[in-house]
C-alpha cells in the first residue's frame, strides 16, 4: 500500500467511524428505548387508520439538516480526494512529472507528506498485455534505468520481470493484443486497462522507499489463465 | 400508410428466404463457419455415404499438451472404370492446436487445416494435433472430398464429386474425468431442488383434498397456473422462480467458496470457475433478484393502489413466461461444460473472442429475452400506477413501496435499451460475424463497457430501491407511526433514480476512459450519499417516539439498517479515485456489493416476505423459526462478507480462480493469515446458505399447520390490509360501511388529495384524462 492510499484510507476510516457511530448509536438507542411489549395496548400517536393516508410526520429543519450535513461531508471528502488526482493524471508534458527525460537525465523524484510524488522528468516504457502474459519493452532506455527478463516463481512458474530504478519515474504506454487486460501494480496501488486497438497510459513513479520486489497481477478478467497472468516488478538501486 | 399487396408479398418472401438462410450459419466463436457444413470449400456437391473418411492416430483420451500425429484418409466415392479416386479434405478441431507437416497441407488457423494445391490429388494426408493443456471435450470434424474422373473436362474434373463428413469426440485424461465434476454436482443439486419443489407442490395439492388426488383433478389446476393472468398467481410464480434461482445461485456461490477455501486449490479448474462466477452473477441479479421484485410488485402494487388487477394482465403473463425460457437459454451451455465464461459484465472484446465458450451465445440470447420481459413489466406497472390508483390517491398519497416500484421501473425502462442494444451487438458478432467489437475491423473496446454500465448502474439501484420501499413500510408499521418525512422520502427515491444515470463512470475509473469524464463521475458518485443518507436518517427518525413491535420483519428491517449503512459507507471509498485504483477489481469491491445486494436487497426481501406472507397466504409464519432464521443468517452473513474488505486491501483479486499466500514480505502478495480468513469465510458462507432453509422450512410447515392470519395482522394503513387474507382472485376490499368493493382513499392531512403538485400536473398531461377516454368509449 502506497502512502497516498494509506493517507486517504485513514482519513476515510475516520469519517466512516464517525458516520457509523452516529447511525448505530441512534439505531440501538431507538430500538431499545421506543419499544412495546406484547399484550400492551399499542399507542397510536399518529392516529393511523386503515384506508386513510396517515398524518404527515415531518420536520423541515431536521430533513434539511440531514440533507446538508452529508452534503458538506462529501464536499470535504471530494476536496480531500482531489489532491492526489493531479499526480495521477498529470498530462505527459509539463505536469508534476515534468517532460520526457533527456539522455542521461534523472527523474530525481521525491515524495511529499501526503505521499504525492513529483519528478523532474520521466522515462517512457511500453507494456503489452496478451492472453496470458505481459510483455515489457524498455525502448531505448539503458539497462541501468530499465531492464526486462524472466524469473521463476514458486507458484506462478516462469514470469516476466520488469526492473525499474528507484528514484525514477516512468510513463507506461499500454496496449493489448487480443482482449482487455489490466496490470495491477500492487505496491504502487495502481492499475489501468490495457485495451486492444487503443493506447492507455499509466504513471509508475518508483520512490526510494519502494519495496524491492512486488507483484503485477491481471485485474481485468481475460479468460482461462487470468489468475496466473502475473509478472514481477523489481525496484533496483 | 398502406402497403401494396406486391410489396407485402416481397417482404414476406425476403423474410422466408432470410429464415431459410439463417440455419446455414453456425454459431461458433468465430462467426460464420459454413465450411464445416458444406464440406470441402472448393466443391459444392452432394454428401454421400459411399465416401468413408477416417482419422487415425487419435487416442481414446488425450494427455495434456501431448503432440499427436494424425493420418487423415478416405476410401470410396463415385466409381468409374479406369479412374482412381482422389480428392481433398478439411479438418476442424474444437480445442488444441493443429499444425502441418509438409506442403500438401495448409493451416487456416489453429483449429482448421486443409489440403493445398500440391496435396489436392491424394487419398491420405498427415497433420499434427497438439492436445489442450486443460481438460476439455474435443470435437473433430473431418470433411473429405472424393473426385472421380480427374482427366475429364477442361476445368480439371469436378464431375463425379462426392464428399462426406466424419465427427470424432475425444475426452481429456481419464483420472480428471473420474474426479467429482462440479458441473455434475451443480446439476444434481439443481435437479434435487427442483424435485423437492415438485414434491412439495404435489403434497400441497394432495392436502387440499386427499380423496380427489388424481390427474383429472390435477390437470385443470396445473393448466390454471400455466395460463393464469391473475396478478396474484403470476406474483406467486415469479416468487417461486426467484426463490428457486436464489437457491441455484447460492449453490454456485458455495462451489466457488469451496474452491477458494484454501490457497492453490484445484477443486475447480479456472475454466469451470469462470463459468461458475459468470452464472452466479447473472443468476442472482437477473433470475433471483429481479423475479422476486416482480413477485412483490405483482402481489402488492394492485392491492396497495386499491385496484382489482394490473392494467395489462396478459402482458404480465407474457413477461413472466419469458423468464423460464430465458433461464433455460442462459443455463444451456453449463450442462455440457461449455457455459458462458465472460463474467456477468460480459466485457467485450473478450465476450466476442474465440477464447470464450459457445455457451456465451446462448447466455446473450437468454438475456435479450430478459430485456424484453423487463420492458413489458415496466410498461405494465407504470400504466397501472398512472391510471388505476383508487379515487383520492394522488401521486403523493401512494404508499412508499408503490413509489419505489415506480422509480425502479422508470429507471429500468430508460436504461435497459442500452443493454439490449449491446447484447444484440454481441450476439450478432458471435453468430453472423458482424464487427461491432472486432478490434481488427475498427470495433471499439470501450463501447460495451459504456452501454453495459449505462444500464448496469441503474440496474443495481433497480434491485435495491424496492427494498427501500419495503423497509419504509415495515419500519413505519412496526413503530406504529407514519413514516418520517414522507415527501422527502419520495424526493430521495426520485433523486436516486436521477443520480443513477450520471454515475456509471465509476465502474470505469481504471478503464482508459477520458480523465475528464472520470472526474465528473467521481463528483456525481459522491452525490449518491445524499439521497441515501436522507432515507437512512428518515427511517431512524420514524422510530423516534414510536413503540417498536418486535416481529421477524422488524428484526430484518433493523438488520437491513446496519448492513446497508455499512455497505453504503464502503461504497464511499470508491469515488476517491486515488484509492479506487488500488481497490478496483479487488475483494473490497466484492465485499461492498455483497453488503448492498445481500445486506440491502435480500434482507429487504426477507423483511417483505415475513411482512406480507400472512396477507398472501392467509397463514401466519412461525415467529420462533423467524427469529432463529434472522439470528443465524445475520451473524453468518457478516462473518461471510466483512473479512473480504481486508482481503481486498491486501491485494486479493476478483475473478481469480485461486490465490497464493506468501511469507515473503518482499513480494507483498497475500500474507499467511489470508488463508485462514478465506477458510473462515467459506465456513460462514455455508452457515449462511443453510440458515436460509429455515425460512423455506417455516413456509412449508406453517402453510400446512399454521395459524390463520387476520386481515390486518400488523396494523398497516394501506389498502392491502383491507382485503381478506388471502385476497380473492378479483380483489375486493372491505369498505368502512361493511360492504365489499373498490376503496377510496381518505387523507388525514389538510391538503386536498386530488390536487396534484407541479410534477403531478406535468405527469398527468401525458395521460389521457378520464373524460376523454370515457368519451371515446361511448
Amino acid at each position: 500500500m502506497t502512502p497516498i492510499f494509506e493517507n486517504l484510507w485513514e482519513h476515510y476510516i475516520f469519517w466512516s467511524v464517525v458516520v457509523s457511530l452516529v447511525v448505530f448509536v441512534w439505531l440501538f438507542h431507538h430500538s431499545f428505548w421506543f419499544t412495546s411489549q406484547d399484550g400492551e395496548k399499542l399507542p397510536n400517536v399518529d392516529d393511523l387508520k386503515l384506508g386513510v393516508f396517515p398524518k404527515h410526520n415531518d420536520d423541515m429543519r431536521l430533513e434539511v439538516a440531514w440533507t446538508v450535513l452529508p452534503f458538506i461531508l462529501i464536499v470535504w471528502l471530494t476536496y480531500y480526494s482531489w489532491g492526489p488526482l493531479d499526480a495521477m493524471w498529470t498530462s505527459p508534458d509539463g505536469g508534476v512529472h515534468g517532460n520526457e527525460c533527456e539522455d542521461g537525465q534523472s527523474s530525481n523524484n521525491r515524495m511529499d507528506s501526503a505521499g504525492i510524488i513529483e519528478s523532474d522528468c520521466y522515462h517512457v516504457i511500453e507494456i503489452t498485455g496478451q492472453q496470458w502474459f505481459w510483455s515489457f519493452d524498455c525502448l531505448e532506455l539503458e539497462t541501468t534505468l530499465c531492464d526486462t527478463g524472466t524469473d521463476s516463481m514458486e507458484v506462478y512458474g516462469s514470469v516476466p520481470v520488469l526492473s525499474l530504478k528507484k528514484g525514477e519515474t516512468y510513463l507506461a504506454n499500454m496496449t493489448a493484443i487480443d482482449v482487455t487486460h489490466a496490470p495491477w501494480f500492487q505496491h504502487l496501488g495502481t492499475k489501468e486497462d490495457a485495451l486492444p486497438g487503443q493506447q492507455t497510459t499509466l504513471w509508475l513513479p518508483i520512490s526510494d522507499t519502494m519495496t524491492t520486489e512486488s507483484m503485477i497481477l491481471c485485474a481485468e478478467y481475460c479468460g482461462d489463465a487470468h489468475s496466473i497472468m502475473a509478472a514481477k516488478l523489481v525496484a533496483h538501486n | 400508410m398502406r402497403i401494396s399487396r406486391k410489396k407485402r408479398l416481397l417482404i414476406g418472401l425476403v423474410l422466408v428466404i432470410s429464415m431459410l438462410a439463417m440455419p446455414s450459419a453456425q454459431s461458433l466463436p468465430g462467426g460464420i463457419s459454413g465450411v464445416q457444413e458444406s464440406g470441402c470449400n472448393c466443391h459444392g456437391a452432394v454428401p454421400s455415404d459411399s465416401v468413408a473418411g477416417s482419422i487415425e492416430g487419435l487416442p481414446d483420451s488425450y494427455n495434456y499438451s501431448e503432440v499427436y500425429n494424425l493420418t487423415l484418409s478416405f476410401e470410396g466415392g463415385p466409381s468409374q472404370p479406369g479412374n482412381v479416386n482422389q480428392g481433398g479434405f478439411h479438418l476442424w478441431a474444437s480445442e488444441g492446436e493443429l499444425s502441418i507437416l509438409d506442403a500438401t497441407t495448409q493451416l487456416y488457423n489453429a483449429n482448421e487445416v486443409g489440403h493445398t494445391e500440391a496435396g489436392n490429388d491424394q487419398t491420405s494426408w498427415d497433420v499434427i494435433w497438439t492436445a489442450p493443456a486443460t481438460d476439455r471435450n474435443v470435437e473433430f470434424v473431418l470433411h473429405v472430398n472424393s473426385v472421380n474422373g480427374n482427366a475429364d473436362g477442361a476445368g480439371g474434373g469436378t464431375s463425379g464429386d462426392m464428399w462426406s463428413k466424419v465427427s470424432v469426440s475425444l475426452g481429456g485424461p481419464i483420472e480428471i474425468l473420474e474426479a467429482a465434476d462440479p458441473f455434475v454436482v451443480l446439476g444434481v443439486l439443481i435437479l434435487v431442488t427442483f424435485s423437492l419443489l415438485v414434491i412439495t407442490l404435489a403434497y400441497v395439492f394432495y392436502r387440499k383434498d386427499p380423496d380427489s388426488f388424481d390427474w383429472d383433478n390435477f390437470s385443470p389446476w396445473l393448466a390454471d397456473w400455466l395460463t393464469t393472468t391473475d396478478h396474484k398467481k403470476i406474483g406467486t410464480l415469479y416468487f417461486v422462480a426467484g426463490l428457486f434461482f436464489l437457491g441455484v445461485g447460492g449453490i454456485m456461490a458455495m462451489i466457488i467458496r469451496i474452491q477458494l477455501s484454501v490457497p492453490g486449490n484445484d477443486f475447480l479448474t479456472q475454466d469451470q470457475y469462470n463459468q461458475f462466477f459468470t452464472l452466479h452473477g447473472t443468476t442472482m441479479i437477473f433470475l433471483a433478484a429481479m423475479p422476486m421484485i416482480n413477485g412483490f410488485a405483482n402481489w402488492m402494487i394492485p392491492l396497495q393502489l386499491g385496484a382489482a388487477d394490473l392494467a395489462l394482465p396478459r402482458i404480465n403473463a407474457m413477461s413472466f413466461w419469458l423468464q423460464p425460457f430465458a433461464a433455460l437459454l442462459i443455463f444451456t451451455g453449463v450442462f455440457s461444460g461449455h457455459g458462458a465464461d465472460t463474467g456477468w459484465t460480459g466485457y467485450a472484446p473478450y465476450s466476442v473472442s474465440e477464447a470464450t465458450h459457445s455457451g456465451t451465445t446462448m447466455w446473450a440470447a437468454g438475456q435479450i429475452l430478459l430485456v424484453a420481459s423487463s420492458t413489458l413489466t415496466g410498461i405494465n406497472f407504470l400504466t397501472t400506477m398512472a391510471v388505476m390508483r383508487a379515487p383520492g390517491m394522488g401521486w403523493m398519497q401512494m404508499p412508499l413501496f408503490s413509489w419505489s416500484i415506480l422509480v425502479a421501473n422508470v429507471m429500468l425502462f430508460l436504461s435497459i435499451p442500452a443493454f439490449g442494444v449491446g447484447l444484440i451487438q454481441v450476439y450478432l458478432d458471435r453468430v453472423i460475424g458482424t464487427a461491432f467489437y472486432d478490434i481488427a475491423a475498427g470495433g471499439d473496446p470501450l463501447l460495451w463497457s459504456h452501454l453495459f454500465w449505462y444500464f448496469g448502474h441503474p440496474e443495481v439501484y433497480v434491485v435495491i430501491v424496492p427494498s427501500f420501499g419495503i423497509i419504509s413500510e415495515v419500519i413505519a408499521t412496526s413503530s406504529r407511526r407514519s413514516v418520517f418525512g414522507y415527501r422527502s422520502m419520495v424526493y430521495a427515491l426520485a433523486g436516486i433514480g436521477v443520480v443513477a444515470f450520471i454515475v456509471y463512470g465509476h465502474h470505469m475509473f481504471t478503464s482508459g476512459m477520458s480523465p475528464t469524464l472520470r472526474f465528473v463521475t467521481m463528483l456525481t458518485t459522491m452525490l449518491v450519499a445524499v439521497p441515501t443518507g436522507i432515507k437512512i436518517f428518515n427511517w431512524l427518525m420514524t422510530m423516534h417516539g414510536g413503540s417498536l413491535v418486535y416481529r421477524t420483519h422488524t428484526l430484518w428491517a433493523l438488520g437491513f439498517l446496519v448492513t446497508f449503512t455499512l455497505g453504503g459507507i464502503s461504497g464511499m471509498f470508491f469515488p476517491s479515485i486515488a484509492m479506487d485504483t488500488h481497490l478496483h477489481e479487488s475483494y473490497f469491491v466484492v465485499a461492498h456489493f455483497h453488503y448492498v445486494l445481500v445486506g440491502g436487497t435480500v434482507f429487504g426481501f426477507f423483511a417483505g416476505i415475513y411482512y406480507w406472507w400472512p396477507k398472501a397466504t392467509g397463514k401466519m409464519l412461525s415467529e420462533k423459526l423467524g427469529v432463529l432464521h434472522f439470528l443465524t443468517a445475520f451473524v453468518s452473513y457478516n462473518a461471510l462478507f466483512w473479512p473480504m474488505h481486508r482481503l481486498g486491501v491486501w491485494g486479493m483479486t476478483r475473478r481469480h480462480h485461486t490465490y497464493f499466500v506468501t511469507t515473503e514480505e518482499a513480494l507483498g502478495s497475500l500474507p499467511m493469515e489470508a488463508a485462514g480468513w478465506n477458510m473462515f469465510i467459506t465456513v460462514s458462507g455455508f452457515i449462511f446458505f443453510f440458515s436460509n432453509f429455515i425460512l423455506v422450512f417455516n413456509m412449508i410447515v406453517t402453510s400446512i399447520r399454521g395459524q390463520d392470519a387476520p386481515d390486518d395482522p400488523w396494523g398497516g394503513w394501506s389498502f392491502e390490509w383491507m382485503t381478506s387474507s388471502p385476497p380473492p382472485a378479483h380483489t375486493q376490499y372491505k369498505l368502512s360501511d361493511g360492504t365489499w368493493g373498490l376503496p377510496t382513499l381518505e387523507d388525514a392531512n389538510e391538503h386536498i388529495a386530488n390536487e396534484p403538485g407541479v410534477m403531478g400536473r406535468w405527469f398527468q398531461r401525458l395521460m389521457v384524462s378520464d373524460e376523454e377516454s370515457e368519451g371515446a368509449s361511448n
